[in-house]
C-alpha cells in the first residue's frame, strides 16, 4: 500500500464526487427479470417452442449490435443489456408459429435500422423492438398471424381481441384472460404476470406509475364510455385492457425510458395519448390490435412533449414578498 | 408534513463522525495562510518575512471592494511569502508562518465592551469585518456584506444547521456541544436586525441536536426550530427559504430580496466568538472522513492548517488515496496535492480510495431516463441543457436557463449513463458569461461612441452659435 504523500498522484475531477451505483445495465438487467415471469409462462403455455424464438430473438439482437459496433469502430456497449431488452421484448410480441428466421430479421430492422443507424442507445426515435415488430407485420402478415397454436387447453383459436374486432363474443373466459391462459402473443398472453413485472420495476424505481397508469385507464376509462358487442360493460373493459398487448405494451414497451417524455406532465400526457389511439385503431382499425402504432405514433411526439411540459424554472414566477 | 422542495436526492449520508465529539487538533509547527480564501478581492500581505506576528493579528488585508482580511492563527515569526496554486486552482500568495507555540495574543484583540442592548448593526458590520468572518457552510460569502445589504429588509433570520452534504457532521456536533454560541450569535443578529425571533433550520436526521435546541429555547424563545426532511441539497439557501418561507428565489438575486438572510451555524458562533471576545475567525471545525482514513474524526483546526497534518491527526490512511476532497462529496473541490491548507471554507476534508467511484464507459449516452429532470431542485431540465452544450449551441443553453443551475450535482449523482452533466453545464456556464461579457462590453462601447457623437453634434452647434454670435 502506498500512503506516501509526497509521491502520490491524486485525481482531481469535479464535484458530484460520489455516485449512485446503479447504471444503466442495473436498470436493463431490471426490465430483464420483470420480463421473466411472463417469458416462463409463455413457454409453459407455447411449449419449447417459444424458448426457441425467445432465444433466436435475444441472442441475434446482442450480435447484431456487437457486430454493428465493432465494424463501425465504436465501443461495444452490450453489455449495457440494451439490445439484449430490445431482442426479448420483440421475441415477446411475436407468435410462437412464426419462422425462426422471423424474429432473427427483427432484430436486425430493431438493432441495425432503428438504433443503431439513429446513433445508438438513447438516439432512436422509436422503440425498436416496436418497430421491428410493426415492420415484420406488415411484411410478413401471413407468418406472423396467430396460426397452428396448441394452448395448453388446446381449445384456443382466436385472441380475444380478434374475436372482439369481429363483434364476437371472445372464446376464453375472462378469468383466462387474466392468467393468460389464451392465445396471443409469446409474452403478452398473461396480463397479471406482466403487471407483476411492472410492480417490481415499480418497486425498483426502474419506471414511473405515469405513463402505465395514463395509458391504461385512458384505455379502460374509453372503453367504459363506449362499449360495444353484446357484453357487460365491465367485461368488455376488461377484455379490452387483459386480452392483447395493452399490459405488456403499457408496462414495458411505452416506459422505455429514450421513446418516453422525461418530465412527469409530458408522460401523463404521452400515456392518454397513447390510450386514445388504441382504442381508435381497435374500434375503427383493420387490425384488432393497435398498441404497437399507437406507441410508435407517440414515441414521435416525445421531443414537443418535453418541451409543451417543461418544468418552470424555481422561481421563474416572480414573487414579492 | 416535515418541510422539504421538489427533487433532490438521497445519497447515503455516512454521518459516522455524528457520535465523534469535536477534538481540538495540537497546534501545527506551521501555517500557511493563503491571501484568498473567500468571494472578493484578493488580500494584500501586510507582513513581510522575518516580521513576528501574534495570534489573531490581522496580515492581509482588501484595499477596498468586497472582501474579509485574513490572520495570523497562531503566534510566530513569518517564514515566507510565497505564490502557490490554492485549493480552488487560482494562483495566489500564501503567506507561511512559524509557530513559535507562545500563542501570544494580538493586542488588537478586544470586546466591544457593550453588552448586547447596545450593539448597533453598523457595530457587528464593523465587528465581523475585521475578524474576517465568512459563510462557513463553504460558500465563503463574507458575513458583513450579508449584513449590510440585508439592513432593514430582512422579516426571517435563517440559522442554516441542514447540513445536506454526506459525510459532514461539524454543524452537528457544534449544536451538541456548544449550542449557547449559535443562540448567541443569533440573539446579537436578532438584536441588531431588529427582530424578534429567528429560525433555526435542520434536517430530521439530527434528532439530539433537535431535543437539544429545543430544551435551551425553552426558556429564551428566540428562535423558530423548523424541522426539515433529510434530503440533498436542503441546505442550499433557496430550498432552505423554499421549505420555511415558501419563497421561491430566483436564480441571480440574493435571499434578502425576499426578505432572508440565510447564516450557518458555524458562522453563527463565530459572530457570537467576535462580538463578546472580539476572537477573530482563525479556527473552525472539519470534518475529516472518508474510506482511507483509520479513524474519522471532528477536528478544531487552526487556519491554515495542512491537511496531510489533519489525516496524521485522525490515525493516517488505511487505503491508497486517490481523491481528497475539501467539502462534501457532492460539491467539495478535489485537491490535487496533500498539502493543502485548511481554509476558511473547509468544513471537511475527505479521502476518498479509488473503489469509490467507477466510470462505466468512456463515451456515456444519455439514455433520456428523466431523472436528472425529476432530480433538479432549480427544476431545470439537466438531459436537454447537456445535449445543447455538446452542440455548442450557447443560445438553447440560455434559453433553457443554464444560468439558473446552482451545480448541486444531484442530476450527476443519479445519472445511471454516467454522463458528466455538472461538468458540461459548468463549462457551458462559463462560455455564457464570457458571451454575456462581451455583449455588455459591446453595448457599453455603443453606447459611448454615441455619447461622443452627441458631444460632438453639441459642440459643434455651440462653435456654430458662437460664430454666429461673432457675426
Amino acid at each position: 500500500m502506498n500512503t506516501d504523500y509526497t509521491k502520490n498522484p491524486l485525481t482531481v475531477t469535479a464535484a458530484p464526487h460520489i455516485k449512485n451505483p446503479e447504471k444503466t445495465g442495473t436498470l436493463m438487467f431490471d426490465v430483464i427479470i420483470a420480463l421473466i415471469p411472463a417469458t416462463v409462462w409463455g413457454v409453459y403455455v407455447f411449449g419449447w417452442r417459444a424458448l426457441g424464438v425467445v432465444l433466436a430473438s435475444v441472442i441475434s439482437a446482442v450480435a447484431f449490435e456487437a457486430i454493428f459496433q465493432f465494424f463501425m469502430n465504436v465501443p461495444v456497449t452490450v453489455r449495457d443489456g440494451s439490445a439484449a431488452v430490445t431482442g426479448l421484448l420483440l421475441a415477446l410480441c411475436l407468435p410462437v408459429s412464426v419462422p425462426i428466421w422471423i424474429p432473427i430479421i427483427g432484430s436486425f430492422f430493431a438493432i441495425i435500422i432503428v438504433k443503431q443507424l439513429f446513433g445508438g442507445i438513447g438516439k432512436n426515435v422509436v422503440n425498436p423492438a416496436i418497430a421491428a415488430r410493426v415492420f415484420l407485420f406488415l411484411a410478413w402478415p401471413t407468418q406472423m398471424s396467430f396460426s397452428s397454436v396448441v394452448g395448453v387447453d388446446g381449445v384456443a383459436s382466436a385472441t380475444p381481441l380478434t374475436a372482439l374486432n369481429k363483434g364476437m363474443l371472445p372464446a376464453d373466459g375472462l378469468r383466462n384472460t387474466v392468467i393468460g391462459n389464451i392465445d396471443g402473443c409469446i409474452g403478452e398472453v398473461s396480463a397479471i404476470l406482466l403487471a407483476l413485472g411492472g410492480l417490481y420495476l415499480l418497486i425498483r424505481r426502474v419506471i414511473k406509475w405515469h405513463i402505465p397508469v395514463a395509458y391504461i385507464g385512458t384505455v379502460a376509462l374509453l372503453a367504459f364510455i363506449f362499449p360495444q358487442g353484446d357484453m357487460e360493460t365491465w367485461r368488455f373493459v376488461a377484455y379490452q385492457v387483459f386480452g392483447g398487448g395493452l399490459m405488456i405494451g403499457a408496462i414495458f414497451m411505452a416506459t422505455d425510458y429514450v421513446t418516453s417524455p422525461v418530465t412527469n406532465w409530458g408522460r401523463l400526457i404521452y400515456g392518454v395519448g397513447c390510450g386514445v389511439i388504441t382504442i381508435v385503431i381497435r374500434y375503427f382499425g383493420q387490425y384488432p390490435e393497435g398498441v404497437s402504432f399507437a406507441i410508435m405514433i407517440m414515441n414521435l411526439l416525445v421531443w414537443y412533449l418535453d418541451m409543451f411540459t417543461r418544468p418552470s424554472k424555481f422561481g421563474g414566477v416572480e414573487k414579492k414578498s | 408534513m416535515k418541510l422539504s422542495f421538489r427533487g433532490g436526492v438521497h445519497p447515503p449520508q455516512n454521518k459516522n463522525t455524528a457520535g465523534k465529539a469535536i477534538e481540538k487538533m495540537p497546534l501545527p509547527k506551521k501555517v500557511y495562510i493563503p491571501l484568498s480564501q473567500h468571494i472578493g478581492g484578493v488580500c494584500v500581505p501586510l507582513v513581510k518575512k522575518g516580521d513576528t506576528v501574534d495570534k489573531g493579528q490581522i496580515i492581509g488585508n482588501v484595499e477596498g471592494g468586497l472582501g474579509c482580511p485574513v490572520h495570523a492563527s497562531v503566534s510566530g515569526v513569518v517564514e515566507s511569502i510565497e505564490v502557490k496554486t490554492s485549493a480552488s486552482g487560482v494562483k495566489t500568495g500564501q503567506i507561511v508562518i512559524a509557530n513559535d507555540f507562545e500563542e501570544r495574543l494580538s493586542p488588537d484583540i478586544a470586546p466591544i465592551g457593550k453588552s448586547v442592548d447596545e450593539l448597533t448593526l453598523d457595530d457587528v458590520i464593523e465587528i465581523t469585518k475585521k475578524a474576517g468572518i465568512v459563510g462557513l457552510g463553504g460558500a465563503t460569502f463574507p458575513t458583513y456584506a450579508k449584513l449590510s445589504s440585508g439592513a432593514g429588509k430582512i422579516e426571517y433570520l435563517i440559522v442554516n444547521c441542514a447540513e445536506c452534504e454526506p459525510y459532514i457532521t461539524v454543524n452537528h456536533r457544534l449544536l451538541l456541544e456548544q449550542p449557547e454560541r449559535v443562540l448567541g450569535g443569533l440573539e446579537i443578529l436578532l438584536k441588531v436586525l431588529g427582530l424578534e425571533k429567528g429560525y433555526i433550520a435542520i434536517e430530521d436526521n439530527k434528532k439530539d441536536a433537535i431535543d437539544k435546541l429545543e430544551e435551551l429555547n425553552e426558556s429564551k424563545r428566540i428562535a423558530d426550530i423548523c424541522v426539515m426532511k433529510t434530503k440533498y441539497p436542503q441546505g442550499d439557501e433557496r430550498q432552505i427559504i423554499y421549505a420555511l418561507t415558501g419563497k421561491e428565489l430566483t436564480s441571480g438575486h440574493l435571499p434578502f430580496e425576499v426578505g432572508c438572510m440565510i447564516i450557518n451555524a458555524e458562522t453563527m458562533a463565530a459572530v457570537y466568538d467576535a462580538v463578546t471576545t472580539g476572537m477573530p475567525l482563525i479556527e473552525r471545525f472539519v470534518t475529516v472522513d472518508g474510506d482511507c482514513i483509520r479513524d474519522p474524526k471532528n477536528l478544531s483546526v487552526r487556519l491554515g492548517t495542512p491537511i496531510n497534518e489533519l489525516i496524521d491527526y485522525c490515525g493516517g490512511l488505511v487505503k491508497e488515496p486517490h481523491k481528497i476532497i475539501f467539502g462534501g462529496p457532492m460539491m467539495g473541490v478535489a485537491q490535487w496535492k496533500m498539502y493543502a491548507p485548511t481554509v476558511k471554507g473547509t468544513s471537511a476534508v475527505i479521502v476518498f480510495s479509488k473503489q469509490q467511484r467507477k466510470r462505466q464507459t468512456e463515451q456515456p449516452s444519455c439514455i433520456h431516463c428523466g431523472r436528472c429532470v425529476g432530480h433538479c431542485p432549480m427544476h431545470l431540465m439537466p438531459n436537454y441543457l447537456v445535449a445543447f452544450a455538446k452542440e455548442g449551441q450557447l443560445d438553447k443553453c440560455r434559453q433553457f436557463d443554464i444560468l439558473g443551475c446552482v451545480e448541486c450535482g444531484c442530476c450527476s449523482y443519479d445519472c445511471p449513463a454516467d454522463v458528466p452533466i455538472v461538468q458540461t453545464i459548468r463549462v457551458a456556464k462559463g462560455k455564457i458569461m464570457e458571451q454575456i461579457r462581451a455583449e455588455k462590453a459591446a453595448a457599453a462601447m455603443k453606447e459611448a461612441e454615441k455619447k461622443e457623437a452627441e458631444n460632438k453634434d453639441n459642440t459643434e452647434k455651440t462653435e456654430n452659435t458662437e460664430e454666429k454670435g461673432e457675426k
